[in-house]
C-alpha cells in the first residue's frame, strides 16, 4: 500500500537521472540529522530518495527519515518471512502476542520491507520500526541518528481549554488512517476521536508549517443523497483523464474518486462513488498497479477478501448517487482473488509482485511476496 | 555498574548444551556480596569451574528488573584485548554471545532469534545490554560459546548458557468500567457514539471482539460499531471511543439500506463490555459491564445555544455557574469547547463539570466570582448526541448546497454576575 506513485516511478525512470538528482536534493532540503522521538509509529509510505514518511499518531506529526536505502537489494528471488511477528518479537525481546504490525512499506528502490511495530499493547508500548530485508534478514532502524524532517499536524481547531485551570491533558486525539505521498505532497486522512470529522490534508514535502487552513472535509454520497462523514480507511492516487486523483476507500465499502488538484486549505470537496463493493466490510490496504496494459487497485479487506477493480474504465465511471439496496454491489467491475485469505496489509514489491503480511489458521503471520493478479 | 547480583549460572561439563541453571532470588544492594558468593556456591561446581572458568550472570537491579544485563566473565586477557580492539557487528557478537526470549508456552517451531542489544568490556567482562526492557513472565537465556573467543584454543570447550526469568507480580483483576457516556438511559436512534470510560489504562489489540450490542432478546447486532484499527483512544488510554457506524445509523425518510439501523426507536438494547478484555498489565477486567437504554426517535435538531438557559452565582462565591442545555450534549465536546470568558475576553480559570445525564455543564471558579458581565464561549463544533452541530444538522442533503467546512466559529452567551 502507500506507495508512492506509479506516476512518480515512471517519471523518474523515463527521463532519466537528471529529474530523480533534481527530485534527491529537493526531498533531502529541510532535513537535520539528530534523534527522531516518536511517541508511535502509524502508517507508513516511501517517498523519492528512499524518504519514509512515518505517521506518529500519538504526535499528531508525520516524520520524513532519510533511511539511506537506497539500492536495490536484488530482490528477484522468493520473498517470504514466516512468523514475521514471531521473529520480531523474538528480536524485540519480547511475546508475540505483545507485538501490533500497523502498517507495512515496500521502499520502491531496494524493495526491502519496513514495518511499523508496536511493542506492547498498552499507553507505555514502544514504537519500533523494523527493516525486512529481501533475504529475509531483519533489523530494527535506529533513530538516535538520522537525517529527517517533521511536520506537526495543526492543532485541532481552538482548543479552549488544553492545559488550562483544572484540566492538565486533552483526551483528543487525531488519530491518522492512511498516508501517501504524491508529487512533492503528503497526502493525509485522519479522524479524531471526539467532533466526527473525516478529514484530507496535503503537506508539501519538504516540510514548511502545516497550515491550519489546510483541513478540509469531504463528502461522498454513497448512502443515498447524505453526507455520512464516514472516516476514509485507506487511499491511493491514480490519473484519471491525465488529472492526478486520489481514489479513497471507506468502511462498508464505497471507492470515490477527488481531484488532488481540488485539495487546498479550506477547500470543499465532493467526490465520485465510483464503485459499491459490498458492505460487512473494511477495507484494510490498496495499491494501483498495471498488467496487461490495463491499470487495476488491488485492495485488501477485512472480510471480503482481497480484490482486483478494473479502472480501465474509470473516466467512463458514472457517479453513483442513488442507495445500492441489499448490500449490493455496484460500479466498477472487480473481482475477488480466490485463495488470497488472511490478508491485513500489503505493498507494491516490484512489478510483477505485492507484499502482503497475511494471518494464517495458526494465527501467526507471514511476509511474503505475491504475484500480481 | 550499580546494580546488584542476581543470578549466576553456568552449565556442568555433562549438561547438554544450553541447559539452564537460574536461581531466582533477587537481592537488596547491602547483601550484595554475600549473595554473590552464595549465588556462587549455589550455582556453579568448584570442580568443574576449573575445567571451565568462564560464567554467565544476570545483574539485575531489583528497581529496574527490566533493565537487567547478562555479563560474561571468566574470558583470558588475550582474548578480551582482541575483543577490545575488534569493532565486530552486531552479529558477529550474536555468533558469540546471545541472547534469546523464551515465552511461555509451547516453544516455537522457529529457529531462534537472537535479541537485540549493545556489547561492551565491563573490566574483565562481556556485557549485553538488552536494547529493549524485559518483560515480567518471559525468561531470557544467555548462550556464550567460548571456542568463538579469538585466539581460542579449546574448541571442546562447552557453550555456557544462564536464564534470567523476570517474575510476573500476581495481579488481582481491579480494573473496571467507570463509566460509559452518554450516561442517559434514553437515546436518540441517531445516536453517534459511546465514550467508554476505564478506571486504569487498557490494552490494544482487537477490542471489538470485547463490545458487543444485543437487542431485547440478547441476540447480537451485527458489526453496529465503525471499526478502526487504530483504535480511538485518549492518550492514557482510560478513554475509548465507539462511533456507531454512520452508515447503520438510519436516516430520515429513505428506505432502510443495507444492512438495516444499529438502533431502532422503540426497542431496548444492551451494550456490553466484556471482562475478557485486558487491561496494560495484560489482566483481565473485574466484571462485564452492560449499559442498558432504549431509543428514542431520532434527533435532527442542531442545538441552539439561545435557547440554553444559564442560571448566575452570586458575586463573591465560587458556587457554579450553570447552563441547562435542555438536552444531553457530548460530554468530551462539552467539557472541551465551553470556558468563560471577563468582560475583557479573559479567560476565567476554573474546573468545568457535566451533570443531569450531560444536560447541565457547571462551571467553579478557581477564585470567587466578581460582580461584572461576562460570556460564555462555546465552540460551533459542540455536539448533541446525534452529531448535531451548532448551526448544522448531522445529516446534510448535498444537493442543498450547504457548506460544511470545518469553519471554526465560537458563539459568545452573555451573563452578568452581581
Amino acid at each position: 500500500m502507500k506507495r508512492y506513485a506509479l506516476y512518480l516511478a515512471l517519471v523518474v525512470c523515463v527521463p532519466g537521472l537528471l529529474i530523480h538528482n533534481a527530485d534527491a536534493a529537493r526531498s533531502a532540503s529541510g532535513m537535520k540529522e539528530g534523534k527522531v522521538e516518536f511517541k508511535s509509529v502509524g502508517p507508513l509510505a516511501f517517498g523519492p530518495d528512499g524518504i519514509l514518511f512515518v505517521a506518529d499518531t500519538k504526535a499528531a506529526a508525520i516524520i520524513a527519515i532519510a533511511t539511506g536505502d537506497v539500492k536495490s537489494g536484488g530482490g528477484s528471488g522468493a520473498f517470504r518471512v514466516e512468523g514475521v511477528n514471531e521473529k520480531i518479537s523474538a528480536l524485540l525481546g519480547t511475546a508475540p502476542d505483545q507485538i501490533l504490525i500497523e502498517d507495512l512499506a515496500i521502499n520502491p528502490l531496494s524493495q526491502n520491507a519496513y514495518l511499523s511495530v508496536s511493542r506492547g499493547r498498552g499507553p507505555d508500548a514502544i514504537p519500533v520500526l523494523v527493516r525486512v530485508k529481501t533475504d529475509g534478514k531483519m533489523d530494527v532502524i535506529s533513530t538516535d541518528k538520522v537525517k529527517f524532517s517533521r511536520a506537526d499536524l495543526p492543532d485541532p481547531p481552538v482548543d479552549g481549554l488544553i492545559g488550562q485551570g483544572n484540566r492538565q491533558s486533552n483526551p483528543r486525539r487525531e488519530s491518522i488512517t492512511d498516508l501517501e505521498y504524491f508529487d512533492g505532497r503528503v497526502l493525509v486522512a485522519g479522524l479524531a476521536n471526539e467532533e466526527f470529522a473525516s478529514t484530507l490534508r496535503a503537506v508539501p514535502f519538504p516540510f514548511q508549517t502545516v497550515e491550519n487552513g489546510a483541513q478540509v472535509e469531504i463528502y461522498h454520497g454513497a448512502h443515498g443523497r447524505f453526507e455520512t462523514r464516514s472516516p476514509v480507511r485507506t487511499f491511493t492516487q491514480f490519473r484519471i483523464g491525465g488529472q492526478p486523483h486520489l481514489l479513497a476507500a471507506y468502511t462498508c465499502t464505497p471507492l470515490v474518486q477527488f481531484p488532488i488538484s481540488q485539495l487546498k486549505p479550506g477547500a470543499k470537496i465532493q467526490g465520485k462513488t465510483i464503485a459499491e463493493l459490498g458492505n460487512r466490510n473494511r477495507p484494510l490496504d490498496m495499491i494501483v498497479y498495471e498488467k496487461d496494459g490495463k491499470p487495476w487497485v488491488l485492495m485488501a479487506n477485512n472480510s471480503r477478501g482481497v480484490m482486483k477493480i478494473d479502472l480501465g474504465r474509470i473516466s467512463q465511471a458514472e457517479s453513483i448517487t442513488q442507495p445500492v439496496p441489499d448490500g449490493g454491489v455496484k460500479g466498477l467491475a472487480f473481482e475477488t482473488i480466490a485463495g488470497w485469505t488472511g490478508v491485513e496489509q500489503l505493498d507494491r514489491f516490484d512489478d510483477k509482485r505485492v507484499a502482503v503480511v497475511r494471518r494464517s489458521e495458526s494465527g501467526s503471520l507471514n511476509l511474503e511476496a505475491l504475484p500480481l493478479p | 555498574m550499580n546494580g546488584k547480583y542476581g543470578k549466576n549460572a553456568k552449565n556442568a561439563k555433562k549438561e547438554a548444551p544450553h541447559s539452564v541453571s537460574v536461581c531466582s532470588v533477587h537481592f537488596r544492594l547491602f547483601r550484595v556480596l554475600a549473595l554473590v558468593l552464595a549465588a556462587g556456591l549455589l550455582c556453579q561446581s568448584p570442580s568443574f569451574a576449573v575445567q571451565n572458568p568462564i560464567s554467565i550472570r544476570w545483574i539485575v537491579d531489583p528497581a529496574e528488573a527490566a533493565r537487567a544485563v547478562a555479563e560474561v566473565s571468566g574470558i583470558d586477557h588475550s582474548a578480551l584485548r582482541r575483543l577490545r580492539q575488534g569493532a565486530w557487528s552486531q552479529a558477529k557478537w550474536q555468533q558469540l554471545f546471545a541472547v534469546y526470549t523464551e515465552a511461555e508456552g509451547a516453544p516455537s517451531a522457529l529457529p531462534a532469534l537472537p535479541m537485540l542489544g549493545a556489547y561492551s568490556i565491563e573490566g574483565n567482562a562481556v556485557r549485553f545490554t538488552p536494547r529493549f526492557p524485559l518483560e515480567p513472565g518471559l525468561s531470557y537465556r544467555a548462550v556464550f560459546n567460548p571456542h568463538l573467543l579469538p585466539g581460542a584454543q579449546r574448541s571442546h570447550i562447552q557453550t555456557v548458557s544462564a536464564v534470567y526469568r523476570r517474575p510476573r507480580p500476581e495481579r488481582a483483576a481491579t480494573t473496571t468500567v467507570s463509566r460509559i457516556y452518554p450516561s442517559a438511559d434514553t437515546l436518540p436512534e441517531n445516536l453517534l457514539k459511546f465514550y467508554i470510560h476505564f478506571s486504569a489504562p487498557m490494552s490494544r489489540g482487537r477490542i471489538y471482539d470485547h463490545i458487543r450490542l444485543l437487542d431485547a432478546g440478547g441476540r447480537a447486532i451485527e458489526l453496529p460499531f465503525l471499526e478502526i484499527d487504530e483504535e480511538l483512544w485518549d492518550g492514557e488510554m482510560t478513554r475509548l471511543t465507539l462511533f456507531i457506524d454512520p452508515g447503520r445509523i438510519k436516516r430520515g425518510v429513505l428506505p432502510l439500506e443495507e444492512i438495516g439501523p444499529s438502533l431502532e426507536t422503540g426497542k431496548r438494547y444492551t451494550l456490553v463490555i466484556d471482562r475478557q478484555w485486558r487491561d496494560a498489565n495484560g489482566v483481565m477486567l473485574r466484571e462485564n459491564f452492560e449499559k442498558n437504554f432504549s431509543v428514542a426517535p431520532p434527533d435532527r435538531e442542531p442545538p441552539v445555544p439561545s435557547r440554553w438557559r444559564i442560571h448566575t452565582p452570586p458575586a463573591g462565591t465560587r458556587d457554579p455557574l450553570t447552563v441547562d442545555f435542555a438536552e444531553p450534549m457530548d460530554s468530551a465536546l462539552a467539557l472541551r469547547v465551553i470556558w468563560v470568558e471577563d468582560e475583557s475576553s479573559r479567560r476565567v480559570e476554573g474546573k468545568a463539570s457535566l451533570a443531569d445525564e450531560e444536560r447541565l455543564w457547571m462551571f467553579a471558579p478557581d477564585i470567587d466570582w466578581r460582580g461584572g458581565r461576562y460570556h460564555i464561549a462555546v465552540q460551533t463544533t459542540i455536539e448533541d448526541l446525534a452529531g448535531n452541530n451548532i448551526g448544522k444538522p448531522f445529516e446534510v442533503d448535498l444537493f442543498e448546497g450547504i457548506d460544511r467546512r470545518l469553519k471554526i466559529q465560537t458563539v459568545r452567551l452573555p451573563f452578568e454576575i452581581r
